[in-house]
């Protein structure tokens, strides 16, 4: 869904700097594979996040040794995520609301 | 991602492409290692982790374009939204081209002159190596003396500094043959002028070394100009014959259209070149050393050499000079020679005015730049629901002060682009506001540089009044601003602060400009209160000019007496014009005010010789009827009459100011007494040959070098005793100088059809022409001060108009309370005071540092004048004060009840 993928990656940042490959990871991981990130979108997203000035890069070394870019979230991104929960939780109220009054 | 970082990224587009690449590559190892943890062959591990990509390449630029798109996207996106919130406020807008437009445009318009006149290098190879080369004699403090030719040739062959030097000999020269006498504009020069100078003909040629001979030589170079006045641009015109002054020349070429002479002319760009080697008749041969009869030189120095050290090795060989011809030099004259930059000499005092007159319009542009930012200040409280919406949905500061920073650079650029046009437009009308004697002016032209300056200086402008808003604006608490709605008063109380803080250097600004407003309009009342030593209104002045044929055979005026004759028949002829109450003639260095002066040295008889202040003094040589037609007072003895001439005993006048100088207790003691003019030498005077002149009358001062020179002594010979080949016609009159001018001309030519008459102006023409110089500076900083003050008066209302409609309700209340209208008048008053007392205070000390810079345009007042500083800070401080009492009387108008409900 659109917007979606922010939202998850702003989260996931939430928990402290991740590089691109830990973020699908970790959305894969934490959603038990209901959801995954395709490698196709999540680049040009992290990119045009960092535009914003959500999130800030900066090249670091892996786990294993391996030179990776880094995502920080920023005071702005902090912000930014606040705001989203916030949209989503009352989307997600509100679809829940006119799925019951369906009934 | 800031500003900066995105530019990077778009000037680093290489490095960002081996980023993303890197990034993606980094990924695509850790997936695949971790399929091969979880089983997979390291080929199926690689290929998996690539699928999941899909089209890496496409992905790679996919992404790399968010990168470089976005910054472009965001600056796009930021311009539209700029141009939108400018539309939407077309007042402001308007408010805001105009002032900036004004600011802006002066800086390009007085900037466009400082390029064309100070900052261009000259128009010639190498300009830094050309240098004007000048005798001094210290001891009579009389600098550029002239040069003698014997002086001329050791610089050239013996001083090792020059490449080249050749005299620069100004004169007025007769053009006969042709339906009427012409006169042209001469220079006199030697034949590597032209290689000096590094200029070639367009036609034809110039010199060649074999045109270097003693005397004047047959070919001459004419000028593109007259080339078109004179021949009608006739190509056949290489190899003509012309006369000048009598004699057969041939014209050798033309320059090219650009070339000017590097230097002060007589009247007008220089028409006609010829070379001389000064060593045969005309003149005197063989010359002497003490005979400075060249009035000017200039060189081109060896390559390699500075200025500073060729003066160092000039210096040695004065001294050198000095000592082998001790009787020409006496050490105690102080005999020096200086070389100065040609561009320096050109522009001479020029420079400091136009460079006052730049830092008066970057004053002015600062002030409107202060004006602004108070403006926007205000603004953004009234948008801070806006803004606080803009960053409560996300936007960061810094993408806010970008947006902002691009709405001020918006308006900035729009108002340079008018400003520039405008310019442009305007040119030739502002031109026209400049004296006529500021050098190089036929070079002001819109070069690059003035374009770049323009942009420049645009968006510096955008930059300095839109920053601290911007800041300000960002820094807006989201949660205050969105409670207080669009009153918002979450910053106010610091904001107000700056505001007053800006309004105060405004009013610093504005002060030191009026001062130095002030000051000039003092000195140019303190010279127009000068008395002048002659009645300059209904004079009508012309020149004629003799011919001086280079044989003395030719010559029909070789005698004194035939001269003196053609004097008096041309003095008798136009003193019958109809109109005309009285004329007289003079030479040329009669004429004031027209920088043609001759200066002379003499001795007075029974007056002992003071070597180190040999008596100096200006000289003239007048019929007898010009002081009375100039209405210059006689103070003692007698004026000279007809019978004073060749056959008479040789007389003289002298001014006031000699007399005062000599004979301090009475001007009668100088009556009878004897003087001989010439150049004085150790114990003899090489005026032994010259005449004694007898003293028979004193006369009042003539302000001959203008109304801000110190008076120079003058000495006055009689015409008909000492007539000279240059003649000044004077004609004291009502009459239209035009027609009179046709009068005169027909007249002329029937006492000699071969004599032009030139240069026909009044006398208050030639006095406001001298006045021009120091007017159009006073008219420039008076127009920039009084703009500043307007602005400065728009400035302190706007904040005081903004504080007290915010503080209706308080007034409101205050009011309802029992307060009167004249406690909130005062409480006004008193607030503005603060502002206003700061800004004065900062202005009168910034006014201590800075009317220094005004000292050599100033006239008898002291860049610190007391009067000047007070009155114009209390004048201001008034000014002021009244644009805040405005918007508190207003407040106080308002009905109780309606500040009360005003919410």
């Amino acid at each position: 869904m659109q917007g979606t993928l922010a939202l998850l990656v702003l989260k996931s940042l939430a928990g402290g700097p991740m590089h691109g490959y830990g973020i699908t990871l970790h959305i894969q991981c934490v959603s038990k594979d209901v959801l995954r990130v395709e490698e196709g979108s999540l680049y040009p997203a992290l990119h045009r996040m960092e535009q914003e000035g959500w999130i800030r890069a900066e090249w670091g070394t892996s786990e294993n040794n391996r030179r990776a870019r880094y995502y920080r979230l920023s005071e702005a991104g902090r912000k930014q995520l606040a705001a989203e929960e916030k949209n989503w939780a009352r989307l997600t109220e509100a679809v829940a609301a006119v799925l019951e009054f369906a009934q | 991602m800031s500003l900066l970082s995105r530019l990077k990224g778009l000037l680093q587009i290489h490095r960002l492409e081996r980023d993303v690449d890197e990034e993606l590559r980094s990924h695509i190892e850790m997936r695949a290692a971790d399929n091969m943890a979880s089983g997979m062959s390291p080929q199926e591990a690689r290929y998996d982790a690539q699928r999941r990509f899909g089209n890496a390449t496409l992905l790679k630029e996919d992404t790399r374009a968010v990168d470089i798109v976005g910054w472009i996207e965001t600056a796009g996106q930021n311009l539209r939204y700029a141009g939108r919130m400018l539309r939407r406020n077309p007042g402001f807008t308007l408010v805001s081209i105009l002032t900036l437009a004004l600011g802006i445009g002066a800086n390009v318009a007085i900037f466009t002159v400082v390029h064309a006149v100070l900052l261009r290098p000259l128009p010639y190879p190498h300009p830094e190596q050309l240098v004007r080369v000048y005798d001094d004699i210290r001891s009579s403090q009389t600098h550029g003396v002239g040069m003698s030719v014997p002086e001329l040739w050791d610089l050239r062959d013996r001083s090792g500094v020059f490449q080249d030097i050749s005299v620069i000999f100004p004169a007025d020269a007769n053009i006969t043959g042709a339906e009427h006498p012409e006169r042209v504009e001469f220079l006199g020069t030697n034949a590597n002028y032209f290689t000096m100078l590094g200029a070639h003909a367009e036609l034809g040629r110039t010199y060649t070394p074999a045109d270097a001979l003693p005397g004047f030589s047959e070919p001459v170079v004419i000028s593109d100009a007259y080339w078109h006045r004179g021949f009608g641009a006739d190509p056949k015109v290489i190899g003509q014959k012309i006369r000048i002054d009598g004699d057969l020349y041939m014209i050798a070429g033309v320059l090219p259209p650009e070339f000017r002479h590097p230097g002060r002319t007589l009247a007008a760009d220089v028409d006609l070149w010829a070379t001389t080697g000064f060593a045969a008749p005309p003149f005197p041969a063989p010359p002497a050393r003490a005979v400075r009869l060249l009035p000017g030189v200039m060189a081109r120095l060896k390559p390699g050499l500075t200025v500073a050290q060729a003066q160092a090795q000039l210096d040695n060989f004065v001294a050198q000079l000095t000592r082998q011809f001790p009787d020409e030099y006496p050490p105690a004259s102080g005999w020096s020679i200086r070389l100065v930059p040609v561009q320096q000499d050109l522009v001479g005092n020029v420079r400091t005015e136009l460079f006052v007159l730049f830092g008066a319009v970057g004053f002015v542009l600062l002030i409107a730049c202060v004006n602004l930012a108070n403006l926007l200040l205000a603004r953004s409280a009234s948008r801070q629901r806006e803004i606080a919406i803009r960053l409560a949905i996300g936007a960061g500061r810094s993408r806010l002060i970008t947006q902002l920073l691009t709405e001020s650079i918006l308006l900035a650029t729009i108002s340079g682009a008018a400003a520039l046009i405008t310019v442009v437009w305007l040119k030739n009308s502002l031109l026209r506001l400049a004296p006529a004697n500021l050098p190089r002016l036929s070079e002001v032209s819109f070069s690059p540089s003035v374009l770049l300056f323009a942009f420049v200086i645009s968006i510096l402008t955008g930059v300095i009044f839109g920053l601290a808003p911007a800041l300000q604006a960002a820094r807006t608490s989201q949660i205050s601003a969105l409670r207080e709605g669009t009153r918002g008063a979450g910053s106010s109380k610091r904001q107000l602060k700056f505001s007053r803080f800006l309004v105060a250097s405004e009013i610093a600004l504005s002060l030191v400009l009026l001062i130095g407003a002030g000051l000039l309009v003092r000195s140019f009342r303190h010279v127009l209160d000068v008395q002048p030593g002659f009645e300059p209104h209904h004079l009508v002045t012309a020149k004629i000019w003799l011919a001086v044929p280079n044989n003395p055979k030719d010559d029909p005026y070789f005698t004194p007496e035939k001269r003196a004759t053609f004097h008096q028949e041309i003095l008798q002829r136009i003193s019958a014009l109809p109109g005309v109450e009285q004329a007289a003639l003079g030479n040329g260095t009669s004429l004031p005010m027209d920088f043609n002066r001759f200066q002379t040295t003499f001795l007075i008889e029974n007056h002992p010789l003071d070597i180190e202040r040999t008596p100096v003094a200006e000289i003239a040589n007048v019929s007898p009827s010009y002081f009375s037609a100039l209405k210059t007072p006689l103070l003692s003895g007698r004026f000279f009459s007809d019978s004073d001439n060749t056959k008479g005993q040789q007389v003289v006048l002298i001014d006031e100011t000699l007399a005062h100088r000599y004979w301090p207790n009475s001007d009668a003691d100088a009556i009878g007494q004897r003087v001989q003019l010439g150049v004085v030498r150790r114990g003899q005077t090489s005026a032994a040959q010259n005449p004694w002149l007898t003293i028979v009358g004193v006369v009042g001062n003539i302000k001959s070098d203008g109304f801000d020179a110190a008076s120079a002594p003058h000495l006055y010979r009689p015409l008909y005793q000492a007539p000279t080949y240059d003649g000044v016609v004077y004609l004291r009159t009502s009459m239209d100088p035009g027609t009179l001018g046709d009068s005169v001309r027909a007249e002329v030519r029937h006492a000699d059809p071969t004599i032009p008459v030139f240069n026909v102006r009044t006398m208050d023409i030639i006095v406001s022409a001298f006045l021009a110089e120091r007017r159009f500076a006073l008219e420039l900083l008076g127009i920039f001060a009084g703009v500043a003050l307007l602005l400065a008066s728009i400035g302190i209302y706007g904040v005081m108009a903004y504080t007290f409609s915010r503080r209706t309700n308080e007034i409101g209340i205050r009011m309802a309370m029992g307060a009167k209208r004249a406690d909130i008048l005062g409480m006004a008053l008193k607030e503005g005071a603060v502002t206003i007392g700061f800004g004065v205070v900062a202005g009168l000390l910034g006014s201590l540092v800075l009317t220094h810079f005004l000292q050599t345009m100033l006239f008898s007042v002291k860049a610190t004048d007391p009067i000047t500083f007070v009155t114009i800070a209390a004048l201001l401080a008034a000014v002021t004060l009244l644009a805040c009492l405005v918007p508190a009387h207003r407040a106080t108008r308002v009905d109780p009840l309606i500040a009360l409900r005003h919410e």
